[in-house]
Formats: structure tokens, C-alpha cells, sequence
């Protein structure tokens, strides 16, 4: 399960929108499964960003340091699904990393519509769904 | 001794630890070490292989060990390793395909007004060189589709169609020339797309789409255009995109009007939602018996082409939840909102329609097209003809509009339009024998019919109508 605080929720929404129909991503920071803050990144995918995105390893490496420094853990990943649903796709099975609970936004014509969390297996073979509480 | 940084998700499997210095003289020995100190790390990083997973990537001090050299990267005293997964991912379904590298100089040059427009740029180029479409249909709205997405440089699009040229499209199919008549559209159509564009491939598919053949044809495709002009295929084109998960940029034509729209789009409406149900066949006319302005294909094929680009670029608002309506005669345009219905058949939250159906029956098409003989009451135009010669006593009329009798006429032929017929059926005499003709018989029909209601009992069809008199009888009556 993961919860997600109102604050850190309404940055990942409004990141989402805003990119929209682009992918967005981000990382959420907490601890014992309360994400209290989200930090949108920058897609860094050089190629059509409406259905991919890609983190820079810089970014990712930023923000674990500058959590540790506030006594946060980096609990997972955030990225958006424009126009589609959100569900866990064969892409984002192949690049996943079992680290992290994976949060879904679903942007539909700019607006959000759904979520879902998953947690990928080490194998990137399964991502189960996980409860996601949010707001 | 170096330091390996912990990453904040793995600190649980590392005894709570931020940090932890550990002896080695490489990058792969340290992190060796440190999952031989904290077991349940181990697979966090590593496969049972015993290879780093492929998110796992590695930073000594600020650089990336896969440009230094990998794990056999030496460490210095006090330098400070560091885990970084990778993370990517995406919508799509599909795998990760590399788009092509790049355009040749020679299509740098051809799509040079793109290449400068920042909303297009080499980007949206490669996506469209990418992209592929498949268009149903090579007529009215498929020729403005076919020549324009050519042009654009979509760089696959697969044409379906099975007739053939005739003069009949020429008013408005512009992809088709004089010198094509006869020649099979699919044929006709790819010879003018690639005498535009020669950078695009073209995948023939010479067929009528069908239940049995349209989710093969179709689901090589990123986007399906419908192009087609009749509600059985609306139908089979709609269903086929909604289970393949693929947009249908629509557009139909009638006389002076227009519509277009987005269906299909994931979380969008399907032309079901719009129209559950097919109209009783016969009820609506189709162009071959109502007409259309032969510009209006144009503007309509071309808003479909507009939406197509739009949606391989992923730029602008897609026309998806919003039917547009063009009316010719009055130059405007409106719009109305359209909704995906949670009830649909086939898209809403409990489809009942899983596959394709038979779409004739569907729209109450008889499935068995073989012509009936004549039948009682039905007069062949030869037969009309022998009786004017040898002089036999009866009365022919014409039920068609005044403004078709313009076109061309049976001299013996009375005009006495369908719609007029309640009221000047008193100008016939039932004692008469009266033969009906239209331009195809089937509007002369519903006359026998009418007139056999009204007491009349020697009434005939001509069956074919002034069409078959111009095969059968006199070549000179202009077909149109």
C-alpha cells in the first residue's frame, strides 16, 4: 500500500496536466510507505515523449541525496498515461525497477481521470497492483 | 576504503544504513562485498546469474561506470560509489521501437515547410515517416486522404478498396484521372501517391473489408481513416478499432454536409455511442442515390487528414469527443459534444460485443446479393421497347424529380415525380395499362406499389430504369 499526502498529490496532477498529452515523471518522497513530497523531473527521452518518458540517472542521483539529507526515502516513481489509462504497460514492465511503488497518472484530453500504484518484480517479468491512497 | 551511498529505497535491505565503507580495488569487488554483508540486497541488484540487473546503474564519484570501465573500475581511498536505478517507461503497448535514424538529404529538402515549423520539426517528420495508416477506401474521402497524407510523408499507408474507376468519380475523386477509368482504384490511387511522394510505402489490399479479414488487415496499423460510404462497413470499421485499441478518424459526406470526428480514441466515444443502431435500410440515401457536391469530399477528407497528422504528431486538440458538422451551402461549421457511453455494446464498461459480427445483417442488408429474376409486375426495358414499336396501347411514366428528367428521357414518358403521385393519380386511368420507371427501378417500385393500393391492376416496374434503357435500348440516353 501507499499512501500519497494531499500536497505532494496535487504536484504530481498538476505536473501531469501541464505536460499533457506529453508523458510526465517525477519521483515521491516519504517514508514508511507516506509519500510527503513529489518531485517532478524533466522526460529526458529524446524521442516522441507522448508515450515514453525516460529519467535522467543525474536527476534520480540529485534527488536521493538531497532526500537523504531531509530523512526521506525515495519511495517511487510517478509518470502520467496521456490519453490512456493507467494501466502498467509492457513498457514500463521492461524498464522497471523493483525498488519503487510505480504510480500510473491517467490524463485524459489534459484533465486527470484515474491512477493506480504497481510494484514490479525484480525480473520486470509481473507488476502487481498495490492499494493507492491519495488526496 | 570507499564509500558506497545506499539509495534511499534499499536502506531497509541494508541494515538501515545511509552509507557503508568497504574495502576493494574495484567497483564490482566493493559491491561484491556489500551483498555479501547485507544477503537481502543481493537480489535487489543482482540476477541469479550473478550480473547487475539491468536498472542498476553505478556512479564512482560523479561519473557513470558504464564510461569508465564497468565494474572492473578501480577505486581510489575515499571515493564514493553510488546506485542509481534507471527508470523509464511509456504508455505504449508496444516494444520500445527505435523510430528511423534519420531523413536523406533529399527528404530534408521536400519537407523543408515542416522541418522549419517547431511543432513539426525533424521530430514530428520522423514520427510521421514512422507513423503508419490504414486507409479504407480510395473514393471521395479517400483521394484528398490518400494524395495529403502521401504528401506529408506518413511513411506506410495501407489503401483497401476492390472497385474500379468509372466516370461516375471522377467529379470528385481527384486521385483518380480520365485515363484511370477502368483501372482498379487501389492501382489508380497508389500511382498518384507516389508520383507525389515516392518516400512512402503502400500496402494494397484489394478487398472488401470484412469481419472475416478487417482485424489482420488493420492491426499493423497505428491509426485506421475511414473512408468508406456505407453503414455496414461504418460499423465493421468502428467495432475493429475499438477491440484493437486503435483510432478511427471519421468522416462522412451527404449532398451539401459534412461530418468528422475522432472514434475509438482509448477513453473516447465509438460510433456506436453515436449511433447504437443502423437507420432501416433504404432510409438513408447514399451519394449514388442522393448526390454530393463533388468539392465536399475534399473539405471533409481533408479534416480527417488534419486529425491523422495531428494525432501521429500528438500536437493540438484531437477532434476526439467532438463531432464536427459542415454544411457547404451555409459555410459554417458547428460542433457537438459526444460522449463515450459506459453502455456501449462494444466500448462501454461491460462490452458485450467481444469480436466482429456479420455487419449486413447487422444493418438489415439481405446477405444474398444474386439479382432475382423478374419478377411479377417488373418488365424488362427491352420488353417496353418492343411494345412502343409495335404500338401496344399504355401509358409509361417517369416517377423521378424534374430536375433528373432534365438529364436525359424516355420521349414517351410522362413525368409524374413519386413524391407527387397521391395527387395527380387521378390524371390515370385504371383502365390503362401503366409501366413505372425511375433512374434504377426502385423508386418506381414503391409507385407499382402505391398504385396497386389505389385499385390500379395493370401496373408494371421497368426494371433497371432509365439506366438499363441506356444498356438495353438506346445507348444515346446519357447514364448519370
Amino acid at each position: 500500500m501507499i499512501r500519497i499526502e494531499k500536497l505532494p498529490w496535487d504536484t504530481m496532477v498538476s505536473h501531469a496536466e501541464k505536460i499533457f498529452p506529453k508523458e510526465c515523471c517525477g519521483v515521491m518522497l516519504g517514508s514508511d510507505g507516506v509519500v510527503r513530497e513529489a518531485v517532478p523531473l524533466p522526460n529526458s527521452y529524446t524521442g516522441p515523449q507522448e508515450d515514453f518518458f525516460v529519467m535522467d540517472p543525474q536527476d534520480l542521483y540529485r534527488v536521493d541525496r538531497e532526500a537523504r539529507a531531509k530523512g526521506l526515502d525515495v519511495l517511487g516513481i510517478f509518470h502520467s498515461h496521456p490519453n490512456c489509462d493507467a494501466y502498467f504497460s509492457k513498457r514500463d514492465l521492461e524498464h522497471s525497477c523493483s525498488w519503487f511503488s510505480y504510480v500510473v497518472l491517467s490524463i485524459k484530453n489534459g484533465r486527470f481521470d484515474h491512477a493506480n500504484s504497481y510494484r514490479p518484480d525484480f525480473d520486470q517479468k509481473e507488476a502487481p497492483k498495490e492499494e493507492l491512497i491519495y488526496g | 576504503m570507499a564509500k558506497i551511498l545506499i539509495p534511499t529505497p534499499l536502506r531497509q535491505y541494508a541494515g538501515k544504513h545511509d552509507s557503508v565503507e568497504l574495502k576493494g580495488s574495484t567497483v564490482g569487488e566493493v559491491l561484491q562485498s556489500l551483498t555479501a554483508q547485507f544477503s537481502d540486497l543481493r537480489r535487489h541488484l543482482y540476477t541469479d546469474e550473478g550480473k547487475l540487473r539491468s536498472f542498476v546503474n553505478v556512479y564512482v564519484n560523479d561519473d557513470d561506470i558504464r564510461y569508465l570501465k564497468k565494474e572492473a573500475t578501480p577505486l581510489q581511498d575515499g571515493d564514493t560509489v553510488s546506485i542509481v536505478p534507471s527508470i523509464a517507461g511509456g504508455s505504449a503497448g508496444a516494444g520500445v521501437e527505435a523510430p528511423p535514424a534519420a531523413l536523406s538529404k533529399d527528404e530534408i529538402l521536400r519537407y523543408s515547410r515542416h522541418l522549419i515549423m517547431p511543432e513539426v520539426g525533424m521530430d514530428g517528420q520522423l514520427k510521421l515517416k514512422n507513423a503508419k495508416v490504414a486507409l479504407i477506401g480510395t473514393g471521395g474521402l479517400g483521394a484528398p486522404l490518400g494524395m495529403y497524407l502521401a504528401a506529408a510523408g506518413v511513411g506506410r499507408i495501407g489503401l483497401v478498396d476492390f472497385d474500379v474507376v468509372d466516370f461516375t468519380n471522377l467529379q470528385r475523386q481527384v486521385i483518380h484521372g480520365t485515363k484511370d477509368v477502368g483501372r482498379k482504384k487501389l492501382d489508380s490511387a497508389a500511382d498518384t501517391m507516389l508520383d507525389i511522394n515516392p518516400y512512402v510505402e503502400i500496402d494494397r489490399f484489394e478487398t472488401a473489408l470484412s469481419s472475416e479479414n478487417a482485424l489482420q488487415i488493420l492491426k499493423d496499423y497505428d491509426l485506421v481513416v475511414d473512408g468508406t460510404d456505407n453503414f455496414p462497413t461504418r460499423y465493421l470499421v468502428n467495432d475493429a478499432c475499438v477491440l484493437l485499441g486503435k483510432p478511427n478518424v471519421y468522416g462522412s459526406i451527404f449532398r451539401f454536409e459534412g461530418q468528422s470526428t475522432i472514434f475509438a480514441y482509448p477513453g473516447g466515444p465509438c460510433y456506436r455511442c453515436l449511433y447504437p443502431e443502423p437507420p432501416p435500410p433504404g432510409l438513408v440515401p447514399s451519394c449514388a442515390e442522393g448526390g454530393v457536391l463533388g468539392i465536399l469530399p475534399g473539405v471533409v477528407g481533408l479534416i480527417q487528414a488534419t486529425e491523422t497528422v495531428k494525432l501521429i504528431l500528438g500536437t493540438g486538440e484531437p477532434l476526439i469527443g467532438r463531432l464536427l458538422l459542415y454544411d457547404a451551402l451555409a459555410m459554417r461549421f458547428r460542433e457537438l459534444k459526444l460522449r463515450r457511453n459506459p453502455e456501449c455494446p462494444v466500448c462501454g464498461d461491460h462490452p458485450t460485443i467481444r469480436e466482429l459480427i456479420d455487419y449486413q445483417q447487422f444493418c438489415g442488408i439481405p446477405s444474398q446479393t444474386h439479382e432475382p429474376a423478374v419478377s411479377e409486375g417488373d418488365i424488362d426495358p427491352v420488353e417496353v421497347q418492343a411494345k412502343i414499336d409495335r404500338g401496344d396501347p399504355f401509358v409509361l411514366i417517369d416517377v423521378r424529380e424534374p430536375h433528373e428528367y432534365q438529364i436525359c428521357r424516355i420521349p414517351q414518358a410522362r413525368l409524374i415525380p413519386l413524391g407527387d403521385l397521391p395527387k395527380r393519380v387521378n390524371e390515370l386511368d385504371s383502365a390503362d395499362e401503366i409501366i413505372a420507371h425511375c433512374k434504377s427501378g426502385m423508386r418506381s417500385a414503391k409507385a407499382v406499389d402505391f398504385l396497386k393500393q389505389a385499385g390500379f391492376r395493370k401496373v408494371r416496374n421497368m426494371k433497371g430504369g432509365i439506366l438499363a434503357w441506356s444498356d438495353k435500348v438506346d445507348p444515346s440516353v446519357p447514364k448519370y
